[in-house]
Parts: structure tokens; C-alpha cells; sequence
């Protein structure tokens, strides 16, 4: 080291001479350790830390492909999932506060492409180079549980979160069609919503297997069962919904099940049930809507619809409902034909059956597949401006019927495919 | 090891064709240990004593007193240095004429320190850039130090340097080390100070009476030790096409970062932070967007804390965008008031330099402003201090006169805690 240090002691003036130079002064060798002798200590760069060994991790039982265990749905497949583990709140609410603490790197980052620049999307979801949200399996998902059973839930275009649900299941000649739409002004509507779906869709399973006789203790049985569904939902939507919410998860709810020739349904709100056949078209449910009440009184259906206080709903589930016992029905199905159960984010561009039905021809005269006919009704909806999230569940009726030679080993089958 | 943790708060509502985005972003330490022991390298304390003439008998004595002190709370083991500076800087402690011009602690070396501070005499004029360079000079002759701290004592103005002069040596010593600079009496000028302490990542402030130095340094030193994160960043990456409109600390006190980054990729820019102790520190993040349409999330900046390479936290900012007025109307609260405490750093700032060059009308405008948003902020130290200043007849509107006579050190003292927030969260 040439620095020469301008020492204090000899630099200044000495100022009298009654303090006498300070003692203690020595050769500098001796008072300090010179700097190569100091403990090698490592520079302040990064540490080389390996990498820990992954630990398993769980895969998708569709897919096989790996999935983050706090998911609902296969990144990969869009098959729903059960989370093993509490997810991180999604989206924080407006003007709330959000805590995004992770250690980044845990996850692998660039999980994909995203659609927008073609950039790497990073582990947060976002891309890394023009930070479009990646599209998320809730945004967009189908569910195909046999070849005559599909449907599609989608964002739409104008909301920011997904907020409608669907839960179906097929086995057989019966099959569940569940189908719940988040109220978008609550909180955490999202996952209520997905939540009493499937709650809804299981106890329907369970239930719509037993005891089945007549048609009539048929039908008893069923709008018992319906309505014990939707009891079972509205319990899990609140227990979706935080103890200290100030706007309640709430949510629609409409459901059908399929015994091969006879169709059962309920719903609460404006989720509806269609069933369209080339000689009947009918809307099964009635809407528990303010439009509803106008029509009841006579008013036309277009002009109804049209009111601005159309969408209010009078019934629904979650924690704020007063009423959550469903309309319940049943219609026996006389010739081949879709059963339709959709939020209205589809029925807003086409609200009557006949219209619907327009839409549900020109859909399946490209393909009969029920989850292909879904994902051309939703494409169709955003088309016409996806103002709501578009869900769309169908069902070949009778059970199975027309056109599908429906192979046995597909039957009953969680499958599921790329939106 | 030491844990970082983020929080953002915002709205993230923009309304149809809306383009700027503002976040707070917390970041929280915890587990930070003290400094030169947590296996990330050494530290380096220096602490340098103003002995100018001007200091006088009493002024030099205290400070020699709250030398001692701060030397008593450097941990054993640390590098330190003693420099005593006038118009020139000399080296007092280690006595060595030449090689590593810092020594660890121990007790001998605390004890020769304290003996070498014990002959200070003031005498000279004032030179704060030779002090800082050799500061740099020391700190570079130990060569492996991580973590290097200055604790910077002042009594008058920067004499027998030019503005220049000192300009270049600040530039020539920031991002080398951190400078806590305290000034004692009044006679020195609170912006030369904060200049210095703003752009070496540290802290000022005005030690009115002497009596106190002693408990100054002594805090500030321990403050220090327990700093055991050496060094670590901010980054913020923004989208392509995206730009920042600001990046500021607004907590504990308010610094402007937006001209103090580097670039670290094309997207993501660095901006240095200094050690860090268990605390948390908020940072206003503004950027601004291309407009998306209605129904469209995306990414405005990820907040990212990294010491050397490693990323240890990470807060998204968000934009989405809204047709519904409910939602983007909003003014998130933290925003909001750590905006107002910007602005009344500002005002605070602004009304002393009009008062001090004799323009009443403005002092008497920018001062009452800040009577205003201190009291809307609930700011009492900031309020109390005003009070010192001006005579309050409506806080509420901010309608105050100046006071007839102002004693200097309560103008000091409210123009160095100008840029001290407050909270409005636990």
C-alpha cells in the first residue's frame, strides 16, 4: 500500500508545548495487521447456496403433469384438482392491502409463453417482459366427465376474474350439471362460487344413486336431493366466505341431473336450465330476477330483460341469503336433444330458447361434441361482447343419446382438455 | 440469516384509458444481526470529528466526549478509524503513516483511540470533501470490508472548499460508504449537510445542545452495529414500453431514488438502499402505462429487494383496468398519505429557503400548508416543530403567521426533520 495517511499527530501544528508529542506512537508494523494476514473473509457476493432437491411434487391425476398443490385446477390440463394445501388469497379486494411475500425461486420460473408478446411468463404469473397476466386455469377451464357430458366456464372479456363455477360429473346413463355464478360485487365470489359447485355436484352423485323406483319416487327423491344440494352449497359458499367480510361471497345456482330418459333441475337466481329438442325448446328454470318479477306481471320478455335493475337477483346463496330453498322440477325427454345449463353470461345474447337453440345448432352442426359445442357458445358470447363470465354445460339427452357411440372405457372418466 | 418480507398497498382499478399506477411497497427485515458478524464480510466505522477552530473550549470538548462514546460502542473485532478534519483531514487513530490505515477493536485500540481523541484542539478551517476522501482512502486500504459506516461531526459551513470541491468528492465517495452527519450549534447549513447525507445514504440532523452529542453518537453507533445486512438494493422492473414517474422511499423519512438507479437487464433498474437493521421501509412506486382495455390485468412493476444477486423478496404492483367508478375511484389511504408527507417535506423545505431569502408571502404560504397536511397526517413532531415557527390561527386551513423571533435552532430542527414521516399503519 503507497497511500502515505496525512497523520494527525504530524500534520498539524503543534499548538504548544505543554502537551507533549502523544505517546504510544510506533512503527506502523506493529500496530495493526497487515491486510493480507487478515481471515480470508468472502467478499459480499452471492452466495453459492445449491440448489435444495425438489421435493416430489404432486401431478395432476389427469395430466400426470406436476401441479402446485394449492391449486383448484391443472395448470397443463385445466382438470380441477383438490388443493392439499390453503391456497394464497388470489386477488386482493379493491383498495385493500395485498402481501405478496415469496421467495423467489422457489418455483420454476417461465412456466409458459405469454400469448401477448411472446415473453417468458415468470413464477408470479405475469410475464416477464410486458407483464400481461398469464390466462389462469380458474380464467378458463372445461370439464368433459364423458363424451356426452362437456362444458366451459370462461372469464369473458369485460370482468378481470373468473367468477362463475361449474361442476359436472357423468357415469353411465345419469350425469350432474352444476353451474354457479359469483356476485361480482362481493368478496371472494370466486372461490365460493367454484366451491358450492362442487360441493352441490358431489352430494348430487351421492345422492341421485339411491333408491330410485318409479318415476314418480323417482322424482320425489331427486327434488329431495336437489334441494338438499343446494343446502350443502350454500354452506360451503359461506364457509368459503371470511368470518370479518363486510360483502358476503354470493352466488347463483343451477342444476340439473340426467336419469336416462327424465331430467331433474332446481335454481336459485339467474343461472338457467334449457332443455332444446327439434320439437320443444323449453326454459326449465325460472329466474329468481327482477326481469322475472316484470314478466310475471305481463310484461314482455325482451322489454323485461331490457330494464336496467334486469339483473338483479332475488335469490341466492351465501352467508346474506334469506331464502335458499331452490324451484325444483323434472321434464321427461321424448326425443334426442341438448340439455343447457348456463350462467347469464350466455343467455344475456340469446335469453329465449328459440334463440338459444339458433346458437346450439350452429354449434353442434360443426361438431357433436358437448365441450366443443360449450367452447363455440362461449366463443360466441365474447363475441358479442362478453360483458359477464360465460359458462356453458351440456348434456346429450336421453342420457347418452343421439349421435355419440360413446366408448365404455371413456364412460365416467374425469377427462379434460386444453381451453 | 436475515428475512425480507413485502407488502404492497394500492389500487389497482385504473379507469378506462387510465395510465398511472402509484403503490406503496413495505419491506420488512427481521432477523438482520449485527454488523461484520453475519458471515457476509467485514464492517468499518470511522467516526470523524470537525476540530475547525470555530468548534471553541465547550464544543470541542463535547465532542471528543461523544467520540469516546461511539468508539465504546463499536463492537470488538470491527475495522475502525478516527479522523479529525479541518481544513484539511487527518488521520488520528490508527497512528500509522502508511498500509491499512484502519485497525480492529479491541481493548488496547479502543483505548489508544480515545487517548489520540483526548488531544484534539480546535483550530483550522472547514474542508468536508478532504474528509470524505479520506474516508474513501481508508475504507479502500482494508480492501475486504462489506460494510462501511461514517459518523460525521460539524460545526460551520464548508469554508475552504468550493461547492465544486465538495460536489466532486461526494460524487468520488457515494455508493463507497454510508454517512450519518450531525451538526452542532448553528452555524452551519442544513442543506450542505443533508446533501451530503442524502447522497451517502444516511441521516441528518442538529444537535442544538452539546450537552448532547454524547447520546447522539452513542445511538447512532449502535444503530450501526446492529445493521447486519451489509449492503442490499431495490430493483424495480417495469414493463416493455412502461415508465417510471417516481421511486421513493417515503418511510422512515422521504429520498428521492428515481435518478439514483442503475440498470440491472432492459426492464429492471437497481437503486441502492445501504445496510439495513430489523426495520421496515416503505417505498412509493409511480409508473406509467400504455392504457389496456376494460377487463385487462397486467403487471405495472415487481418490487424486489436483493442483497448481491439473490432476490429475497418480491411485491407486484398491479394495474386493472375498470368500467366500474366504485372501484377506480378509489385513493388507496396509504398512497394518499405518504403523499401528503412528501409534499410537506417539500412545503417545510420550501418555506424556510423563502423565509430565510426574505419572502414572507411565500414562507407564509408553503409554512402554512405544511401546518396542514402535518395535522391532517397527524404528524405531531412535524406540527410541534412549525409551531416554533409560526404562530398557528387555523390548522385546519392551514392560516398561519411567522413568528417575530425565531430562534435559529428550532428553524434548523424543523428543516432536518422536514423529511421524517409518519405512519399510518401499525
Amino acid at each position: 500500500m503507497s497511500t502515505e495517511w496525512p497523520l494527525w499527530s504530524l500534520g498539524t501544528p503543534a499548538p504548544d508545548n505543554a502537551h507533549p508529542a502523544p505517546e504510544g506512537v510506533q512503527p506502523p508494523d506493529e500496530q495493526a495487521p497487515a491486510p493480507a494476514q487478515a481471515p480470508a473473509q468472502p467478499a459480499a457476493g452471492p452466495a453459492a447456496e445449491p440448489v435444495p432437491p425438489a421435493a416430489p411434487e404432486p401431478a395432476c391425476p389427469a395430466c400426470g403433469r406436476p401441479i402446485d398443490p394449492a391449486a383448484w385446477f391443472c395448470e397443463a390440463c385445466g382438470n380441477p384438482l383438490k388443493p392439499s394445501v390453503a391456497a394464497v388469497p388470489s386477488s386482493p379486494s379493491p383498495g385493500d392491502s395485498s402481501t405478496q411475500t415469496r421467495r423467489l425461486g422457489e418455483r420454476a420460473s417461465a412456466l409458459a409463453d405469454c400469448p401477448v408478446c411472446g415473453g417468458s411468463v415468470g413464477a408470479d404469473g405475469y410475464c416477464q417482459t410486458c407483464g400481461a397476466k398469464a390466462p389462469s386455469a380458474r380464467d378458463h377451464f372445461t370439464s368433459a366427465p364423458a363424451p356426452w357430458v362437456g362444458g366451459v366456464c370462461d372469464r369473458g372479456v369485460q370482468h378481470s376474474r373468473n367468477e362463475d363455477a361449474m361442476a359436472l360429473w357423468a357415469e353411465g346413463d345419469r350425469a350432474v350439471l352444476v353451474v354457479c355464478d359469483g356476485v361480482s360485487t362481493s368478496i371472494d365470489s370466486d372461490v365460493a362460487a367454484l366451491a358450492g359447485a362442487e360441493k352441490a355436484r358431489d352430494v348430487l352423485v351421492a345422492l341421485s344413486s339411491e333408491g330410485i323406483g318409479s318415476d314418480d319416487s323417482e322424482d320425489t327423491a331427486l327434488a329431495s336431493a336437489l334441494v338438499t344440494a343446494t343446502e350443502e352449497a350454500n354452506k360451503a359458499v359461506i364457509a368459503h366466505t371470511a368470518p370479518d367480510s363486510t360483502n358476503a361471497a354470493s352466488a347463483t345456482f343451477a342444476a340439473a341431473v340426467v336419469l336416462n330418459d327424465r331430467v331433474h333441475y332446481a335454481n336459485l337466481g339467474d343461472s338457467r336450465v334449457y332443455l332444446l329438442t327439434p320439437t320443444e325448446k323449453l326454459l326449465l328454470s325460472i329466474d329468481d330476477s327482477m326481469a322475472q318479477a316484470f314478466i310475471a306481471e305481463g310484461m314482455p320478455r325482451a322489454e323485461a330483460e331490457a330494464l336496467p335493475r334486469a339483473h338483479g337477483i332475488t335469490k341466492w346463496l351465501g352467508r346474506d341469503a334469506n331464502d335458499t330453498v331452490p324451484r325444483t322440477g323434472h321434464q321427461p325427454v321424448t326425443e334426442p336433444g341438448w340439455l343447457v345449463v348456463c350462467s347469464d353470461g350466455l343467455w344475456n345474447y340469446a335469453s329465449s330458447p328459440e334463440e338459444l337453440a339458433v346458437q346450439v345448432d350452429a354449434a353442434a352442426s360443426v361438431s357433436s361434441d358437448p365441450t366443443e359445442i360449450a367452447g363455440r357458445l362461449v366463443v360466441w358470447a365474447n363475441g358479442q361482447g362478453g360483458k359477464d363470465n360465460v359458462t356453458v354445460a351440456l348434456a346429450s339427452v336421453p342420457a347418452g343419446a343421439p349421435t355419440l357411440g360413446a366408448t365404455p372405457s371413456d364412460q365416467g372418466k374425469e377427462s379434460a382438455e386444453h381451453g | 440469516m436475515a428475512e425480507f418480507t413485502s407488502a404492497v398497498y394500492q389500487n389497482e382499478f385504473l379507469p378506462d384509458g387510465g395510465t398511472d399506477v402509484n403503490a406503496i411497497v413495505t419491506i420488512r427485515c427481521t432477523g438482520a444481526g449485527a454488523a461484520g458478524r453475519t458471515g457476509s464480510g467485514d464492517a468499518g466505522e470511522i467516526v470523524v470529528v470537525d476540530t475547525s477552530g470555530s468548534m471553541g473550549v465547550a464544543n470541542m470538548n463535547a465532542a471528543k466526549q461523544a467520540a469516546m462514546i461511539a468508539l465504546d460502542n463499536i463492537l470488538d473485532g470491527t475495522y475502525f478509524a478516527v479522523v479529525a478534519g479541518n481544513h484539511k483531514a487527518y488521520l488520528a487513530y490508527p497512528m500509522v503513516q502508511t498500509g491499512a490505515g484502519m485497525v480492529r477493536m479491541d481493548a488496547r485500540t479502543r483505548a489508544e483511540a480515545r487517548q489520540q481523541i483526548s488531544y484534539f484542539r480546535a483550530e483550522g478551517g472547514t474542508a468536508m470533501g478532504t474528509w470524505l476522501n479520506l474516508c474513501r482512502a481508508l475504507f479502500g486500504s482494508i480492501g475486504i470490508l462489506a460494510q462501511k459506516h461514517v459518523i460525521l461531526l460539524t460545526d460551520g459551513e464548508n469554508h475552504n472548499e468550493t461547492q465544486g470541491q465538495l460536489d466532486a468528492a461526494i460524487a468520488n465517495c457515494a455508493g463507497d460508504f454510508q454517512v450519518d452527519a450531525r451538526g452542532v450549534g448553528v452555524d452551519w447549513k442544513v442543506a450542505e449537510i443533508r446533501k451530503i447525507a442524502q447522497a451517502m445514504l444516511g441521516t441528518v440532523d442538529i444537535i442544538g445542545d452539546p450537552a448532547r452529542l454524547g447520546a447522539v453518537f452513542e445511538e447512532l453507533m449502535r444503530n450501526s452495529m446492529a445493521r447486519g445486512v451489509a449492503s442490499a438494493d431495490l430493483r424495480v422492473w417495469i414493463p416493455q414500453g412502461a415508465q417510471v414517474l417516481f421511486i421513493r422511499q417515503v418511510s422512515p423519512t422521504v429520498e428521492d431514488l428515481t435518478h439514483r438507479g442503475a440498470p440491472v437487464n432492459q426492464l429492471t433498474m437497481s437503486y441502492p438502499t445501504g445496510s439495513w437493521g430489523d426495520e421496515e421501509r416503505d417505498y412509493h412506486v409511480a409508473i406509467r402505462l400504455a392504457a389496456k382495455t376494460v377487463g385487462q390485468e397486467q403487471l405495472a412493476a415487481r418490487v424486489q429487494l436483493a442483497v448481491g444477486a439473490d432476490l429475497l423478496t418480491q411485491g407486484l404492483v398491479k394495474a386493472k383496468w375498470s368500467a366500474d367508478t366504485n372501484l377506480t375511484a378509489q385513493i388507496n389511504p396509504e398512497v394518499a398519505h405518504y403523499t401528503g408527507q412528501a409534499e410537506l417535506a417539500q412545503v417545510i423545505q420550501e418555506g424556510l429557503a423563502a423565509k430565510s431569502a426574505g419572502d414572507e408571502a411565500t414562507a407564509t404560504t408553503k409554512l402554512g400548508r405544511a401546518v396542514q397536511l402535518a395535522t391532517e397526517s397527524g404528524n405531531t413532531e412535524a406540527t410541534s416543530k412549525l409551531r416554533k415557527v409560526v404562530d398557528i390561527t387555523d390548522a385546519r386551513t392551514g392560516t398561519v403567521r411567522l413568528k417575530k423571533a425565531v430562534d435559529k435552532v428550532d428553524e434548523m430542527a424543523l428543516d432536518t426533520a422536514s423529511t421524517k414521516t409518519t405512519r399510518i399503519r401499525g
